[in-house]
């Protein structure tokens, strides 16, 4: 009863403090406004995949006009051939996106590193030039952009610093201390009760902010999603509260304990995450990509130029089934089909490029993950990014379904190519159901 | 005046709480710089590597079309800068490789960011890291309770009794607690110096004074601004507090508030759309692989009377060649178009993020860190911009070779031999000289010296009436 009086009593003082309501109000508008930038991007990114689509249905639809009145390609470019797999499958526009999460509202994550659709073709790779972020400005994506989870992970433990620093200090201060202790029994649950109130506070700020931000997108689509992440934010406001406590019970001074609440936030929002990432960097420099140079240029020569015994030996081995095609079987030595396929070959080679850098990458990451004990801001960022399907990995996961599209789209070229299929409109509207499915 | 300054350090010098933070905290921005050049050093020899392996690629063509070479290209690899050692501003989120070729602009690509999962949202230890956020907070901390508690010991009616008059104390206190700033950054610059003394250049040292000038008036106004509220204020907490908003909204919301709002004032293309656009005026143009373009058709008619002959294969060059780079020369109007209109999008984002200097000094700081330390947006342009002249040069030489060097039209199997590949020069690049850019600063300067002017207003005017008990 009497920590409940306590609890409700700090409520006086709260409203009575201009500097913490003032604060709190800051909080509430700097998340909107969080809230918002994540919604913006979700919504730009949903427009400009839109935007693609309608793109791709009009080139879709120029193709599709070339077969249905006898035209092999527009007049201007007569090399091309669209009743022949190679061309047909140069105009099959094939886009694969990362749809954005709803979630993104509350954590735009690692998405502006990277690029979210990507259009594929036989000699694509998940590290192309369309791959890295949209055309942005520099500074801003170093200074990173005001969202929910920087409004949380670095505005929620100083606006709790706000609500808690003068604690017990001020108490201290005024030589009421001790007759505080008298009429509340427990020194300890005077202090719970007290930062106790300020925490449900900031959960009861934080749900409504949280709810306010599902309703810009629709997270509450994604099942469990608000709830994952409210949790997380949860346990990291609680992550601050039991440090601020345990400085609040052994602090002596307001200004001293300011001092301290305030080194631990240095600690973790800077120092160590800065020190991580410079120590990463040295460790593991960044790739310049230079195995993946060699194999899209000389590699790619080195194939090109090999006979064609030794390209048909590679394909067949690649693709054992080749051997049953119509070239094949009927042993057509025409250079021109191997020119063809050659882009196969090179993509094993890419793969094997891509593979190593991804290696690299995890190690770094695995590196990273070690430090998570002592790095909390780093781990709930990178839980955040991961509930709100921002994480590298999940960029990673993106790259993969790519690469099995362009795996896809070779083997087709190479069959088709060696099996000399006549595209038409029914095998062209094949193409693109087959190479639009991304799974 | 210089007395108060000289009795304040003894008092700091005697403190062992004050010792001991300023010791763990040199300590932390000696490892900044140890580790900014150790990585640098390191990431300079990956550089080197790369360029030397791509450049040994070229040189050692046998033999190849000059087109061919075109299509083969090089690639670029932004080189690391000693100045980073400082403040790495946006290089670790933009590109390291930039691959050039004929026909086609790329874009710069591999960040380091993409390379790995988050951790740091401020960046590395470097030492701009340590003197834009932690040092201001130091000297608030340390100027938060210097009048203050002089008044509640009473010192201050001693002082005034003394013959000391307010103003010169409360701006002894201010420039003591500055002097501190200064001379932890000049401990930082210092060290910086020793270790790349041999590397140092005129340059270099223009604009470290730049970066130490910047970062001396934001300490004046950082440490001004305390000492004044603790004069004003009754008691230091109030002081402390009221300077911790400040230094929250001035560093941690604001420049980003204002950043995400630059970019949506001035808005940038997404990619599809610009390349939609670059290639719809592209197809406007020569098409350099496509004889039967009606433009190709009428190059062809001109270069043909002006040789006097009837078809292209009488002609005593390789018309092919000059269509190519007909077709580049197109390509490059329509590069300057659109990139330029980028530039302009990111000039105009640039100078409305520099207006935020007017009520956030933490903004034209940053601005001026990153800039004298040639590794903000401005600098990372004038490199791409240095990568795309090289292109053009690159590509021309091949172009001219292939129309010049002996072949005729149609002969794409004719190869030139190594010594062309060898004669290519390789890409140079040239560091942006500060003269050349300084004047994009300014305004981030001048905002910088207004604010320190208005600081010394507020405390001649602001302290006039100040209780001394």
């Amino acid at each position: 009863m009497r920590n409940l009086t306590i609890f409700l009593y700090e409520w006086k003082h709260f409203v009575g403090s201009p500097f913490k309501i003032v604060a709190v109000l800051l909080f509430i508008l700097a998340s909107i406004y969080g809230l918002h930038n994540g919604a913006d991007l979700y919504k730009k990114q949903n427009a400009e995949i839109e935007r693609i689509n309608k793109e791709a249905e009009t080139k879709i639809e120029t193709t599709l006009s070339y077969f249905e009145n006898n035209q092999k390609g527009p007049e201007n470019r007569p090399w091309i051939d669209v009743t022949s797999p190679f061309w047909a499958l140069w105009h099959t526009p094939t886009y694969h996106f990362k749809k954005p999460s709803p979630a993104l509202v509350y954590n735009i994550g690692q998405t502006e590193q990277y690029g979210f659709y990507k259009a594929i073709g036989t000699s694509s790779s998940p590290y192309d030039a369309d791959m890295t972020n949209e055309i942005s400005n520099p500074e801003r994506i170093q200074s990173g952009t005001l969202d929910f989870s920087f409004v949380i992970l670095f505005l929620l433990p100083l606006l709790l610093l706000v609500l808690l620093y003068n604690i017990k200090g001020q108490e201290a201060e005024h030589g009421f201390l001790p007759l505080v202790f008298v009429q509340t029994g427990s020194k300890n649950w005077w202090l719970l009760s007290r930062t106790a109130f300020y925490t449900l506070l900031l959960l009861l700020v934080l749900f409504g902010v949280m709810l306010y931000g599902a309703m810009l997108t629709n997270v509450f689509d994604s099942e469990h999603v608000f709830g994952n992440i409210f949790l997380w934010v949860t346990l990291y406001l609680f992550f601050w509260v039991i440090i601020y406590f345990l400085i609040l019970k052994y602090g002596k001074n307001t200004v001293s304990n300011t001092l301290q609440m305030i080194g631990v936030w240095l600690l973790f929002a800077f120092i160590i995450p800065a020190t991580v990432q410079q120590w990463i960097t040295i460790e593991k420099p960044t790739n310049l990509m230079v195995d993946l140079i060699d194999v899209s240029r000389d590699t790619k020569s080195e194939i090109n130029a090999q006979s064609i015994q030794k390209i048909d030996a590679q394909l067949f081995e690649l693709y054992p089934n080749l051997k049953n095609t119509k070239v094949a079987k009927e042993n057509i030595t025409t250079s021109g089909i191997r020119g063809l396929s050659t882009d196969a070959l090179i993509n094993v080679e890419m793969k094997n490029a891509t593979k190593t850098i991804e290696e690299e990458n995890e190690s770094k990451n695995k590196l990273i993950s070690k430090t998570y004990w002592f790095n909390p801001i780093t781990y709930f960022q990178n839980k955040l990014n991961q509930l709100s399907n921002t994480h590298y990995n999940d960029y990673e996961t993106y790259r993969n379904t790519i690469q099995k599209s362009v795996d896809k789209r070779n083997k087709i070229m190479v069959f088709d190519v060696w099996n000399d299929i006549k595209v038409n409109k029914e095998k062209y509207l094949e193409y693109i159901t087959t190479l639009s499915n991304n799974e | 005046m210089f007395q108060i300054i000289k009795n304040e350090w003894r008092f700091l010098v005697r403190s062992r709480i004050f010792l001991g933070i300023s010791i763990a905290f040199i300590s932390i921005m000696l490892l900044s710089v140890f580790l900014g050049n150790y990585q640098t050093q390191k990431q300079a020899q990956t550089h080197q590597n790369a360029k030397d392996h791509v450049r040994q690629q070229w040189v050692s063509i046998d033999e190849m079309n000059p087109h061919s070479a075109a299509h083969y290209g090089t690639f670029i690899f932004k080189p690391s800068n000693l100045l980073s050692n400082l403040d790495e501003g946006v290089n670790s989120v933009t590109g390291n490789v930039l691959r050039v070729e004929g026909h086609v602009q790329n874009e710069i690509v591999h960040s380091e960011a993409s390379q790995m999962q988050a951790v740091s949202r401020f960046g590395k230890l470097k030492p701009s890291l340590l003197l834009q956020y932690i040092v201001p907070l130091l000297l608030v901390f340390l100027a938060s309770n210097s009048i203050s508690n002089e008044k509640q010991s009473g010192r201050l009616k001693l002082l005034v009794l003394q013959g000391a008059k307010p103003l010169q104390i409360i701006l002894a206190k201010t420039l003591s607690v500055w002097l501190y700033g200064v001379v932890l950054l000049s401990l930082i610059l210092f060290v910086y110096g020793i270790l790349n003394l041999q590397s140092l250049t005129a340059d270099i040292l223009a604009r470290t004074s730049l970066f130490f000038l910047s970062y001396c008036l934001y300490y004046f106004i950082i440490s001004g601004l305390t000492v004044f509220f603790s004069a004003r204020w009754q008691n230091a907490t109030l002081a402390l507090t009221s300077m911790l908003g400040i230094w929250i909204m001035w560093t941690i919301f604001l420049p980003n508030i204002l950043m995400s709002s630059v970019e949506k004032w001035h808005e940038l293309p997404s990619r599809n759309e610009f390349q939609t656009a670059m290639k719809e005026d592209r197809s406007k143009g020569l098409d350099g692989h496509n004889p039967t373009d009606k433009r190709s058709l009428a190059l062809k008619e001109k270069v043909l009377k002006e040789y006097g002959v009837d078809s292209v294969s009488q002609l005593p060059i390789n018309f092919d060649g000059m269509r190519m780079q007909a077709d580049e020369d197109y390509g490059n109007s329509v590069w300057d178009k659109h990139f330029g209109s980028n530039r302009n999008v990111l000039q105009k984002q640039k100078q409305s993020f520099q207006l935020g200097g007017i009520v956030n000094p933490f903004i034209s700081l940053q601005n001026t860190s990153m800039g004298f330390m040639a590794s903000d947006n401005l600098h990372h342009q004038e490199f791409l911009l240095q990568v795309e002249n090289y292109r053009r040069v690159f590509i021309k030489m091949l172009n001219d070779k292939q129309t010049f060097g002996g072949s005729k039209t149609g002969n794409w199997g004719w190869k030139i031999d190594n010594a062309f590949f060898k004669s290519v020069p390789d890409f140079d690049y040239k560091p942006t000289q500060i003269s050349a850019v300084l004047s994009n600063y300014m305004l981030d300067v001048i905002l910088m010296i207004v604010w320190t002017i208005l600081v010394v207003l507020l405390i001649v005017f602001g302290t006039k009436k100040i209780k001394i008990v």
